[in-house]
């Protein structure tokens, strides 16, 4: 009888102490391009979103709860992410990290909208932060904020005039050309080639040949990263000799991979870059190149900090609300000292739009060089 | 119609409506677009399975309709009229495009058709001005009827079940019709079909006119579901998506297609708790049945069930032989 009594006693014990662990935890879900065309880049930042919630969980979860993180595959389909979006709601996720590929998150928005489900993305389409949705946010500038300085820089610093533009014709490359040109012309310089390009296309030789016969003394190049490593091979294949600018992508470690020699002299305007000389992106990189065996880089580090920022924000708030959380981190600065999980100093605005310094890269010898930091605007 | 059937038409209607019940939106969603996908791939099957022609441009008239329905929708046309200009245009192309085209045939046919679907995925994204290029078009309406507000996710689905059934039902009776015993004909044995006085091209060129538009109703139906359309969404992937869903399905059959968009639409999300493997896995599956039935799952199922059932003997023979 009394062993009865022991075990009902146990067992009474233990399921309470599951249902209490169940009521103790955080759900976030991750939805991002882990097969198809945006692999390359939705894996990496699922790896940085991996370390983040790995790390968060050791060091006791957000509020002493532990974070349950479900990953969802979008399969680089914005259709099918716009479902997943709504899956990972359904299953109770009260904040939502991703896409990656901004034709995706441009859909899958509205789903997190009507629900009220703040969502940290890695997009950088200009149209993202400008539909008025109260929900979005992004772990690193929109292009139309980095276009501003790589104009500058092309026109004062490398004294160009004439410019070539190579770019993606879907809704990343589009947003970035859009506001590129736009803003080049401005200030005066004169867009000589005008080269779009589909996705996953694989023959970049009339691309190539084009910017080369249009006397252009630079090119900026918009593409995602597996065809900026083609267009860089095909233009030393050419011997394109002008300087080859871009954004983050153009100088990230996947382009670095896949081109090879092809992308040193390449420079990028970055946001997020492991080049950067701050102890904690080293150390990031430390951490994130032990687990996975490759070198992080610009999306790696947005993940990490989107789910960081959920995080603090949700650490400010005080409790797991996803209205408060997303009212929070409008207008929330979060200075790296206090919160090194966003690893440089950021701040969103009301938009859901970030700023934050950033920097000039330039490919050297195989490796990311930081020649210049440029200040937050 | 034998009452098994009858049965089960009966038991699959109420299958629809009670499926989505208790269900989250996801679930709703997905079966949302099963719905759509099975219009679609049926209007495909009329042309691969029952005229026999192979065309990759289904995507191409889904782009076509979901555009049309989602301008006229934004401009304030109600979805109704909008859904029938989608098929009118869809129809009205199909028979411009097959009129040409059809004069070759099978593997040439695909490759216009496939021609086809690039130029229309080109001029979506480059007129900006009416398409919105490769940003798409995003804050598509669902459509309101008097009091029935299709906005939330459950009453979407039943207008989705409504339009399927009706599609269903025409496309029954047009298989019933002698239209549809011409098409049948015509996929059995052309030159006969021909000596018997049918004129197969206006046949197969009908056929091919009738699949596009419902394609056509099909991308009506995903531009309010999705409320976004970019010209990304209707490529040869998709073609090649839909042309899986008739072929596994079993094409030529009424409920290949249905059964087809199904697994192709259904079978990944299921497969979802395997993590990392369910694409592998999902290949795999496909592979094995087409494999070991190149007739498709409905072929499958009635193989397994002839083997099963006794063969009859005729009467006649069983006396002949005993003489």
């Amino acid at each position: 009888m009394m062993k009865r009594n022991v075990l009902a006693g146990v067992s009474l014990t233990a399921m309470l102490m599951a249902g209490g662990a169940y009521a103790d935890t955080v759900k976030i879900a991750n939805i991002s391009e882990l097969s198809g065309a945006g692999a390359a880049a939705g894996t990496v930042w699922a790896h940085g979103v991996d370390l983040a919630v790995d790390e968060i969980n050791e060091h006791g979860g957000i509020l002493g709860m532990q974070v349950e993180m479900r990953e969802y595959d979008s399969q680089t389909d914005p259709l099918q992410s716009r479902a997943l979006v709504q899956k990972a709601i359904d299953e109770g996720a009260f904040a939502l990290l991703g896409t990656v590929y901004s034709s995706s998150t441009v859909v899958n928005m509205l789903v997190a909208q009507q629900n009220g489900i703040p969502q940290f993305t890695a997009s950088e389409a200009p149209s993202i932060t400008q539909k008025g949705n109260p929900y979005i946010f992004r772990t690193n500038w929109g292009a139309q904020k980095g276009m501003p300085k790589i104009g500058a820089y092309m026109r004062d610093q490398l004294g160009v005039e004439n410019v070539a533009v190579a770019w993606a014709n879907t809704e990343f490359g589009k947003g970035g050309h859009d506001s590129f040109v736009e803003i080049v012309e401005e200030m005066g310089l004169k867009v000589v080639a005008d080269v779009p390009s589909e996705q996953g296309q694989a023959d970049f030789s009339a691309d190539v040949l084009r910017i080369k016969n249009s006397g252009a003394e630079a090119v900026f190049i918009y593409l995602t990263q597996e065809e900026a490593a083609r267009f860089l091979m095909e233009a030393t294949k050419q011997g394109l000799e002008i300087p080859k600018i871009g954004d983050s992508v153009l100088t990230s470690e996947k382009v670095i991979e896949l081109a090879g020699p092809a992308a040193n002299g390449a420079k990028g305007h970055a946001a997020l870059t492991i080049a950067a000389d701050e102890p904690r992106v080293q150390e990031f990189a430390a951490k994130f190149t032990d687990r996975f065996g490759y070198s992080p880089d610009y999306n790696a580090m947005k993940g990490y900090i989107g789910a960081y920022t959920i995080k603090y924000a949700t650490e400010m708030v005080g409790e797991v609300d996803s209205q408060k959380l997303a009212d929070t981190v409008h207008g929330l600065c979060l200075d790296a000292e206090e919160y090194p999980g966003v690893l440089i100093d950021m701040c969103w605005d009301d938009t859901g739009e970030v700023s934050r310094e950033s920097y000039m890269v330039e490919v050297v010898n195989g490796q990311e060089q930081v020649s210049e930091v440029l200040p937050a605007n | 119609m034998t009452a098994l059937r009858l049965l089960f038409l009966v038991a699959f209607g109420l299958a629809l409506f009670i499926a989505p019940l208790g269900q989250g939106n996801y679930i709703i969603y997905v079966l949302c677009s099963w719905l759509i996908f099975s219009i679609s791939a049926m209007g495909l099957n009329l042309t691969l399975g029952y005229a026999g022609q192979i065309s990759l441009a289904q995507a191409a008239f889904m782009g076509i309709g979901a555009y049309i329905t989602a301008l006229l929708t934004m401009a304030g046309v109600h979805w109704i009229v909008a859904v029938f200009c989608s098929i009118g245009a869809s129809f009205v192309i199909g028979l411009v495009l097959g009129y040409p085209a059809l004069r070759v045939q099978h593997h040439f046919l695909a490759f216009v058709t496939l021609a086809f679907t690039t130029l229309v995925f080109l001029v979506l994204r480059n007129e900006d001005w009416l398409t919105g290029g490769s940003l798409g078009l995003v804050g598509i309406p669902r459509p309101v009827f008097g009091p029935f507000d299709t906005m939330k996710q459950l009453p979407f689905y039943y207008f989705t079940v409504v339009c399927f059934l009706i599609t269903a039902g025409v496309m029954a009776w047009m298989l019933h019709s002698p239209w549809g015993r011409a098409f049948k004909a015509l996929r059995e044995n052309p030159i006969r079909a021909n000596s018997l006085g049918l004129n197969t091209t206006r046949m197969t060129l009908l056929a091919f006119a009738i699949g596009s538009a419902m394609g056509g109703l099909a991308g009506a139906l995903q531009a309010p579901l999705v409320q976004f359309i970019e010209p990304g969404s209707f490529t040869l992937i998709l073609s090649l998506k839909i042309l899986l869903m008739v072929i596994v399905g079993g094409s030529g059959y009424f409920f290949g297609p249905i059964l087809g968009a199904g697994l192709v639409v259904l079978l990944p999300e299921m497969l979802r708790f395997t993590d990392g493997y369910y694409l592998i896995i999902y290949a795999l599956l496909v592979l094995v049945v087409m494999i070991f039935s190149p007739h498709g799952l409905i072929g499958l199922g009635q193989k397994l069930l002839s083997s099963f059932k006794p063969r009859e003997e005729r009467g006649d023979l069983k006396q002949g032989a005993q003489l």
